[in-house]
């Protein structure tokens, strides 16, 4: 025996599934507007993410000093810094350690440093040849290449005193220059390791840079965590960087934010006028039901329940398209993946569904105002 | 009788057509705002980046960079010594000729540097004579204020900015201020390397965040009479909007002689970095220029993502109001699959319906769309003005795009409906079936 | 009132009923009464205000003054959900354009009916298709049937209900000769059932199958007679 309420929903489904174009139109403006709200919402979330990793190649926001003048740091400090901070903000943490030297007689600064970690904390730099790779290799700046007439894979001989008064000295290879119109081109550099093999005292390092992304605790209280943790030791910003990162980056944020609004008001307006359009067909539909007897709560129900089929269908593919949608976005602007945020999906299939309903409803209500009669005698 | 039918229908089906116009009137708002801040959205963008500061630097050919980011120790390895030699450094009097290359309007400020050692209280310190905000007057007619005040924006600052009209007052960084007890207002004696002594006056504290809180700013005449080296600087720190680099402008970086003729027009009349460097050291013999890039590579990278970004979400809002407004077509063509099969029955053509059919949408869209694109002008600017504090330029160029949008999407999204329709049986559809 | 004739075998009386639209007067000053179990064909030509009366008696619309009783009801100072109500306990509409649900097929077209009234019922539905003889088309959609089907399902409908008062408006308008017969041969056999019907037209031969003919013109009756007994 069939029910009251199984024939209903029978009734729903039919007017569906019978009437496939116009199905299939309503469905496509449902599956738009959700695609469009759930793809931009997630790049809302990810993008300032984002950018602000893009931002990361201005260099370091965070340097570490000891802080009485004339002290260094160390491998423990080093590590202390690198476990006080987050990992997931924690783009790279370099080591620099400076020493004067001598080439032809002639006074060098050399830095020893890990060249894994500058290439995060400076992408900027523009190495002519290749960062050095093992033990023995060095790599000049632009500035002191240019004044020692030397290049790549041609070998420099290093020599210097330690703070104990030893000499030493040694021959490196050079793999390439560097240059970055900055400070960077008067120097050379070698990995830390080689340099604390040269000059036979480990165990020093002058200052720590830190990549650190925004967003979250703010920097100036990270700072505050590892002076806390970290005995003796000084983090400074780099305002230049952090401040100007602050301003352009909350602008960008902002207009990514304000391009979501405009564009999902207006999607969503579309939605409703599609759906408007879709359920005004239908009044004779409503005005034979009516005179055939029906209440109006009735009516309006079934294009309740209708609506709400095609608000979370539509929500549902719309979820699905508007991932692939962030993903294309992500993939071809940053490079990188992001993270599905499968917690907006039923978000988005409750907004879809609310306003199928409400965009199906007020046509709904226009045309029961309506006199049976007239509606069924035709315009 | 055409054109009665078409003004019929347009006039008593209102509601219909208002509903078309409606929604084409919001594809194009939405194309139009979109279409109008990726147009503008690189400028914009160049203009914030400039808080980072300089992107070049103006040396001479013969020296070396000595500016310093992280300095360690100090006083070591520092001689404050001064170059005798006067191709150490630039004229100061040729300075406005970097207002007038090729991409003149693309500099955006940029401002001398002199620094002489002075002691102050027994201590050695860096004094750097610069433009706070210096008015020129260039040859061409031309009125320019440029200087370090604008170029530094990360500076906090306590006290009056520095001004080029008082010649003793200075601002003094952060740290130098605490470690001599200085405060704004405070006066302090200072001498030159050869001993001549200046009484000068704190303005203002500034804290930079980097190595130049341990100096003093002065008006750049103050140095040059403290060096002795009136009429000369050391370098030159130049902000300029660039276009972000790309392979052309990385070969021509390394060597503008290896462009081909075609290459090197288009290379030179690009703002990239590099050739508004080989620009100044056309203008300015016996300089080199050399792009910090620090701030020029990050600069290329964060634009071009952004504009990449914005011209993505652009091609896709673009596609789903297109999509939008083809359904809606037909959604309005079906609904009217009664009117069709009448005209059929009366013995209309396919094309004549179709026409009709058309033109009543095109109407409807181009009136919908003419509000739209009025609309779309003042959410562009809504965005540009609360973004970016000023107007979004919509470029001419979005007017005829938007226009050919609505007419293919509205003609395209029109033709399956209309296609199903013709093809059924005229009796079927009055029936109702 | 005016000789109200409130008697229990009148189902449907209107006294000095008028319908005006803005400048036009479609109904002045009609009354008409009607018995239980008996057939009334209205006539006259368009415009003369059959359907406006219609829409009255059918509680699709309602007067502008004048009294409607239905089995002893009176229709105004009724809402409109009070007029749903009665046009669903009491009336079954039958339409010249059919005005089938499209999706749904003819069997659920029936229960339609039988949903907005009470309970669905298939066995029941089904049985009045077959009395209408379309019992193997219950599973076809409108597009499917041929006019003559779709107006015999409009007639299984408006009798699944066991309405008191049948009303047809112009029911064999789109119909060819075989199906008028057979639709007008179903309405013989609900009258014979004791059915009242009410069927509005403008053809004498389905007037003519009535017992009684009420003529309009310019909204005012004209006539109202007894037919001869209608023979084949």
């Amino acid at each position: 025996m069939l029910s009251n309420r199984s024939f209903a929903l029978r009734m729903v489904l039919w007017s569906l599934l019978r009437r496939r174009s116009r199905l299939l139109v309503a469905l496509t403006g449902v599956t738009i507007g959700a695609t469009v709200l759930l793809g931009l919402v997630t790049l809302c979330y990810d993008i300032p993410k984002q950018l602000s990793r893009e931002f990361r190649s201005y260099g370091a926001n965070m340097v570490f000093v000891k802080d009485q003048v004339g002290g260094r740091l160390t491998h423990g400090d080093l590590e202390s810094v690198r476990e006080t901070l987050p990992a997931d903000r924690l783009v790279g943490l370099t080591p620099f350690r400076y020493e004067p030297v001598h080439n032809n007689m002639l006074p060098y600064t050399a830095v020893g440093t890990y060249f894994a970690d500058v290439r995060l904390t400076s992408p900027f730099w523009r190495v002519t040849g290749e960062f050095p790779s093992e033990p023995g290799q060095i790599l000049l700046g632009a500035e002191v290449a240019e004044a020692t007439k030397l290049q790549a894979g041609q070998r420099i001989s290093i020599e210097g005193r330690n703070t104990n008064q030893d000499r030493y000295s040694k021959d490196f290879t050079i793999t390439g220059t560097v240059s970055t119109g900055g400070v960077e081109d008067a120097f050379i550099y070698l990995s830390l390791t080689d340099m604390e093999e040269m000059t036979r005292e480990p165990g020093h390092i002058d200052l720590v840079e830190a990549s650190l992304t925004s967003g979250g605790t703010p920097l100036g209280d990270l700072a505050d965590l590892v002076r806390r943790n970290v005995p003796d030791i000084e983090p400074r910003l780099v305002t230049r960087v952090t401040r100007s990162e602050d301003t352009v980056l909350t602008k960008l944020t902002w207009l990514v934010y304000l391009v979501t609004v405009v564009v999902l008001t207006l999607t969503m307006i579309c939605v409703t006028t599609t759906m408007m359009t879709v359920v005004m067909e239908r009044r004779k539909e409503i005005g034979l039901k009516k005179a055939l007897g029906a209440e109006n709560k009735k009516v309006a129900r079934e294009f309740l329940a209708e609506g709400l089929m095609l608000g979370v269908l539509g929500g549902l593919i719309g979820s699905l398209t508007g991932l692939l949608f962030a993903r294309l976005v992500s993939y071809s602007v940053f490079g990188r993946g992001l993270n599905p945020e499968f917690h907006l999906v039923p978000l988005t299939v409750l907004v879809s569904a609310l306003v199928t309903v409400v965009a199906s409803l007020w046509p709904v209500k226009k045309a029961m105002e309506v006199e049976p009669a007239l509606v069924l005698k035709g315009e | 009788m055409f054109l009665k039918m078409l003004l019929g229908a347009l006039i008593r089906q209102k509601k219909k057509h208002l509903m078309i116009a409606f929604t084409v009137g919001l594809g194009v708002s939405l194309a139009t705002a979109m279409l109008g801040v990726m147009f503008d959205v690189g400028d914009k963008v160049n203009q914030e980046l400039k808080s980072y500061g300089a992107n070049l630097n103006v040396i001479p050919k013969g020296s070396s960079m000595m500016g310093d980011l992280y300095r360690l120790s100090e006083g070591e390895g520092e001689g404050g010594e001064l170059s005798e030699l006067e191709s150490d450094f630039i004229r100061e009097d040729e300075l406005y000729k970097i207002k007038m290359i090729f991409w003149a309007y693309n500099i955006v400020d940029y401002a001398p540097f002199l620094t002489v050692q002075v002691g102050l209280n027994g201590q050695k310190v860096p004094l750097s004579g610069t433009w706070f905000n210096k008015h020129l007057s260039l040859p061409t007619g031309d009125e320019v204020d440029t200087g370090m005040t604008a170029m530094k924006s990360w500076w906090v600052l306590e006290g009056r900015p520095g001004d080029d009209a008082d010649p003793t007052g200075v601002l003094v960084g952060r740290e130098l201020a605490r470690a001599q007890g200085l405060k704004v207002g405070s006066n302090l004696e200072v001498q030159g390397p050869d001993g001549k002594a200046e009484s000068l006056k704190v303005r203002a504290i500034f804290e930079s965040g980097g190595e130049d809180d341990r100096g003093i700013f002065a008006p750049l005449a103050l140095a040059q009479g403290l060096a002795q080296r009136p009429g000369l600087v050391q370098r030159v720190e130049v902000s300029a909007l660039t276009t972000p680099e790309n392979d052309l402008a990385r070969r021509a970086a390394q060597n503008p002689g290896s462009l081909t003729r075609l290459e090197w027009d288009t290379w030179y009349c690009t703002a990239y970095i590099s050739s508004i460097a080989y620009q100044i050291e056309e203008i300015l013999p016996g300089v080199r220029v050399k792009p910090i890039l620090r701030v020029a590579q990050s600069e290329g990278a964060i634009l071009s993502k952004t504009q990449l970004m914005i011209i993505l979400l652009t091609i896709l809002t673009l596609l789903c109001s297109a999509l939008a407004i083809s359904n809606l077509v037909t959604a309005n063509i079906m609904e009217r699959s009664v009117e069709i099969g009448l005209l059929k029955a009366l013995g209309a053509t396919g094309l004549s319906i179709s026409l009709l059919v058309l033109c009543e949408i095109l109407i409807a869209g181009f009136g919908g769309g003419l509000v739209g694109y009025l609309v779309g002008l003042g959410l562009a600017q809504f965005i540009g003005l609360s973004v970016f504090g000023s107007t979004v330029a919509v470029k001419s160029v979005v007017i005829p795009i938007a226009v050919l949008m609505v007419l293919t999407v509205t003609f395209l999204g029109s033709l399956p409906a209309l296609k199903t329709l013709l093809g059924l049986n005229p009796t079927e559809v009055l029936h109702g079936r | 009132m005016l000789n109200p004739e409130i008697s229990p075998d009148r189902i449907l009386v209107i006294s000095d009923v008028s319908k005006i639209y803005g400048p036009i007067k479609a109904l002045q000053n009609v009354s008409l009464s009607v018995g239980s179990g008996e057939w009334l064909a209205i006539m006259g030509p368009s415009g003369s205000g059959k359907t406006t009366l219609m829409n009255i008696i059918g509680c699709l619309d309602s007067p502008t003054s004048g009294r409607v009783l239905l089995d002893g009801l009176g229709l105004d100072s009724l809402s409109s959900a009070e007029l749903t109500a009665i046009r669903r306990e009491s009336i079954g509409l039958i339409f010249q354009q059919f005005h089938l649900v499209s999706y749904l097929t003819a069997l659920e077209n029936v229960m339609v009916a039988q949903y907005y009234h009470s309970l669905v019922d298939e066995k029941e539905a089904l049985e009045a298709l077959e009395n209408v003889g379309l019992a193997d088309r219950a599973k076809h959609l409108p597009r499917q049937l041929s006019g003559g089907e779709q107006q015999r399902v409009c007639i299984a409908r408006a009798l699944i209900n066991h309405p008191k008062l049948l009303l047809a408006d112009e029911p064999t308008g789109n119909l060819d000769e075989t199906n008028e017969a057979m639709v007008m041969d179903i309405l013989h056999s609900l009258h014979k059932r004791g059915s009242t019907i009410i069927v509005v037209t403008h053809a004498l031969e389905v007037a003519a199958h009535a017992e009684r003919t009420l003529v309009l013109e310019h909204g005012r009756v004209a006539s109202d007679v007894r037919n001869q007994p209608y023979q084949k």
